[in-house]
């Protein structure tokens, strides 16, 4: 890790950041790539995480013990232990072929939404269940309904916990390769992506190229230091963010 | 034994109610009429079910699984657990105050406001109820300049007067207690204890309570349920002084687990 | 009123809909998967693929056999089981019963920083770090062996396998571990024969979920493995290169025609991948049911 540091720091400076590569990925920057993880973080957060709290909401607030709820949960407990690059297929075959999506921003997104869904969905669970009781009878008490109680008393109290759900998917989402490997992440693109039909550069697979199939992979070790770095610094420094929020919140709670 | 009117105007009349939890016969065929504008105390062994009805006149069991009740229960005439009644409606005019104080993580004045807000009152009108209620919940001199404030940091008694006002501010009719003094020191219960004599003024109330004196103290009537039957049912002070049943006068003179 | 009604069940039907969407997706992935995985079978048999030894997609006629491939990816798997297992273990018995809470501080972040690493960065880390070690060290014609694959994998099963271990191991009652030490047991007595037997299925659980995680892991065992399709022996398997189904779908996927023979082929492999860790999560949760049942009456 220390090594990664070390030697991405180096290659890294504002031009690194905000270039376009050239001469083969041997030299320039990696801004597309950056822009690409951006794209796909926003697109399968927005699809993901309210369908995820949502579905949370049912679970918790609504379904009653039973087939239905058991069966939820059964899928939801094989969705998280799916693959990714299973997850990778099936976006391939529903998104790029049978939607006709093509190999695109889009069906990247899609695919990583549902596979960060489990994550997004046990996390706002979890957050449900430490608002006390209390204050779902104080509410439902004062002749307030069962929806306005969950949007003004429970919600409120349980967005913290959601956050850092939402962050943690946003970390995994950030680092995943297989799935967009397999729905429209391009190995190189000269240009940035115009709409989202068009396919992409993304860190991780941008890493995954220049260190795997360049052209000349030893004297580009620089540039894939770097670019392990950036990805690398992303997804730790989001994952710190959600584990100090959570720490920060389970001690309020405690208190 | 079935309950008497008192003279008074009966604001809630109970007729036969029976109540399960799955198997276990919580509440065995109670008759009961509770008078307008009086206080009302239910006494009795814990799990007697004093809880269990008094959930009964506000429908909170519709929220407990497994949970089935018979019977009739009618508030101003009207049956609660009929089909056209919106349980919704029914909880705004039938408030309830929990044993321990439960203040939603909002200001003072957030928590007062919260069930106006949603019930469709102006902003104009909700800083008047505001007031109204924290000065009917005997809170408004000691929070006035910390309306903003968390009601968190309130003391617990503060907190149960607080709850009060809550209830309080979306106008109900009936307020029923579970036994609200449980959780708070001597001088916070008997600052509840006056205002709940205030508040009969207005409102009928019905309390549970584990203090005999308490009981004595402030209601009108009593009614003593023991393993899910009401035993007794009576003027407060024929209860004390007179109890006619055996099991309320073992359980009155304490010789009672 | 009842207009007010109608919204509430409005609002609950809207709900229970997001919520059967988990339960949509499995289907469709089930559905999505296993009818290009079986289009194969149209002009392929069964039988050859289930039980073929070679993995010739490109040659003619094109070989599709599976075994090659199940067999890297359970020596990789393997591997990294016989590695992390019994450090995972001995790093949750460490955070749960003898290290003190400033201690555990700072190993449960550093145990959530490791999982939260994307898997191209370890794989990054294994090529230009491990594969040129093991390479050196064990004298090999290259390093990119199942043995490194097997290595990082291990690390990367480790948080799963930590941080559900160490769960199962704080939920035995302090009661059973004090009555323990009561009895004059040391500390480490009382660790190995009241606690890790008590914990026992809840370890399982989570090494069934570590092979999950295992099994299912793409981009870093491509990068270290050498993705060459034979059948490993064992144990000398681990030190030559070897190719995993997961990888073989990431590599060949970009280079197939959609529709063709090669490109079932790969759905076939990735319906056998999808049930094998479909199983795999089934038993583990079997055995969480299980155990928690047990604790329950235990109590
Ligand atoms: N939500 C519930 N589900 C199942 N059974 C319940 C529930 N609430 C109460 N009971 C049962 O119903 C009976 C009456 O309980 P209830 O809470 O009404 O007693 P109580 O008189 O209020 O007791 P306490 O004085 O301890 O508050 C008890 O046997 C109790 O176990
Ligand atoms: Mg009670």
């Amino acid at each position: 890790m220390l090594q990664i540091f070390l030697n991405g720091y180096s290659a890294i400076s504002i031009e690194f950041l905000t270039e376009m590569p050239r001469k083969r990925m041997t030299e320039g920057g990696i801004y597309p790539a950056i822009l690409g993880t951006i794209y796909l973080i926003v697109g399968s957060m927005g699809v993901a995480v309210p369908l995820g709290v949502l579905s949370a909401i049912y679970l918790n607030e609504y379904a009653q013990p039973g087939k239905t709820k058991w069966l939820i949960e059964m899928a939801i407990n094989n969705l998280a232990g799916t693959p990714s690059v299973v997850f990778g297929l099936f976006g391939l075959a529903m998104f790029v072929k049978y939607m006709g999506f093509g190999a695109s921003l889009l069906a990247s997104a899609l695919t990583l939404a549902l596979m960060v869904l489990p994550i997004i969905i046990r996390t706002s669970q979890e957050a449900l269940i430490t608002v006390p009781e209390e204050y779902r009878y104080a509410s439902l008490a004062l002749g307030v309904t069962k929806w306005q109680t969950i949007r003004q008393v429970v919600l409120p109290a349980a967005i913290p916990g959601m956050i850092t759900g939402a962050i943690l998917g946003v970390g995994r989402v950030a680092g995943e390769t297989a799935p967009i490997l397999l729905t429209g992440a391009a190995y190189f693109l000269p240009r940035l992506p115009d709409s989202i039909y068009s396919q992409f550069m993304a860190l991780p697979y941008h890493l995954y190229v220049i260190a795997t199939a360049g052209t000349n992979i030893s004297q580009t070790r620089p540039i894939q230091y770097g670019t392990a770095l950036v990805l690398l610094a992303i997804v730790l420094s989001v994952n710190m963010i959600a584990v100090s929020i959570r720490r920060h919140y389970r001690k309020k709670l405690r208190n | 034994m079935s309950g008497q009117n008192n003279g008074k105007q009966t604001e809630i009349e109970v007729r036969g109610l029976n109540l399960w939890y799955g198997n276990n016969h919580a509440l065995h065929n109670i008759s009961i009429d509770i008078p307008k504008n009086s206080v009302t105390a239910l006494i009795g062994p814990s799990g007697c079910g004093k809880s269990t009805f008094l959930r009964c006149l506000n429908r909170m069991n519709d929220l407990v699984k497994n949970c089935r009740i018979e019977g009739n229960v009618r508030i101003d005439d009207k049956d609660i657990y009929s089909k056209e009644v919106d349980v919704v409606d029914l909880r705004k005019r039938v408030g309830m105050v929990f044993q321990k104080p439960n203040p939603f993580p909002m200001s003072i004045r957030d928590n007062i406001a919260y069930g106006p807000k949603i019930h469709g009152f102006s902003k104009n009108e909700i800083d008047s109820i505001i007031e109204d209620a924290l000065r009917s919940g005997a809170l408004w001199d000691e929070v006035a300049d910390r309306l903003s404030t968390s009601a968190l940091n309130l003391s617990g008694g503060q907190q149960q007067r607080l709850c009060i006002a809550r209830t309080l501010a979306v106008k109900p009719e009936v307020i029923l207690f579970d036994e609200p003094c449980s959780a708070l020191d001597p001088i916070s219960t008997s600052k509840i204890e006056e205002l709940i004599m205030e508040l009969k003024k207005k409102y009928t109330i019905v309390i549970v309570t584990h203090n005999m004196q308490q009981a004595a103290r402030i209601s009108d009537n009593t009614a003593f349920f023991l393993t899910g039957d009401l035993i007794e049912y009576g003027k407060t002070d024929q209860i004390f002084e007179n109890p006619k049943m055996k099991p309320t006068e073992d359980y009155i003179t304490g010789r009672f687990g | 009123m009842s207009n007010r009604k109608y919204q509430e069940k409005a609002i609950e039907s809207l709900l229970c809909l997001s919520g059967v969407t988990a339960v949509v997706i499995l289907f469709l992935i089930c559905i999505f998967l296993f009818r290009d995985g079986l289009a194969l079978f149209q002009n392929y048999s069964f039988i050859d693929f289930l039980i073929g030894t070679k993995w010739y997609p490109t040659s003619q006629p094109n070989q599709f056999g599976l075994l090659p491939l199940l067999f890297g990816s359970i020596i990789v798997t393997f591997g990294a089981i016989i590695f992390s297992v019994p450090l995972g273990i001995a790093v949750a018995i460490y955070i749960a019963e003898l290290a003190g809470e400033k201690e555990a501080d700072v190993l449960k972040p550093l145990v959530e920083i490791l999982a939260g690493i994307p898997s191209v960065v370890y794989g990054f880390f294994g090529l230009v770090v491990l594969v040129p070690l093991l390479q050196n060290i064990l004298d090999l014609p290259t390093g990119q062996t199942a043995l490194a694959g097997s290595i990082m994998l291990g690390i990367m099963a480790l948080p799963t396998i930590i941080s559900m271990s160490e769960d199962a191991i704080s939920s035995v009652p302090r009661s059973i571990k004090d009555g323990s030490l009561a009895l004059g047991s040391t500390e480490w007595q009382t660790i190995n024969k009241v606690i890790l037997p008590a914990a026992l299925s809840g370890i399982s659980a989570a090494v069934m979920l570590g092979i999950g995680r295992a099994i299912g892991e793409t981009m870093t065992v491509m990068m270290v493995t050498g993705n060459t399709a034979i059948i490993p022996g064992f144990p000398d398997g681990l030190f030559v290169p070897v190719r995993t189904m997961t990888a073989t779908i990431a590599l060949e996927m970009g280079e197939v025609p959609q529709g063709s023979e090669h490109f079932y082929a790969l759905f076939a492999i990735g319906s056998v991948l999808f049930i094998t860790t479909f199983i795999t999560n089934i038993v583990a949760e079997y055995i969480k049911k299980k155990y928690k049942f047990n604790m329950g009456a235990g109590q």
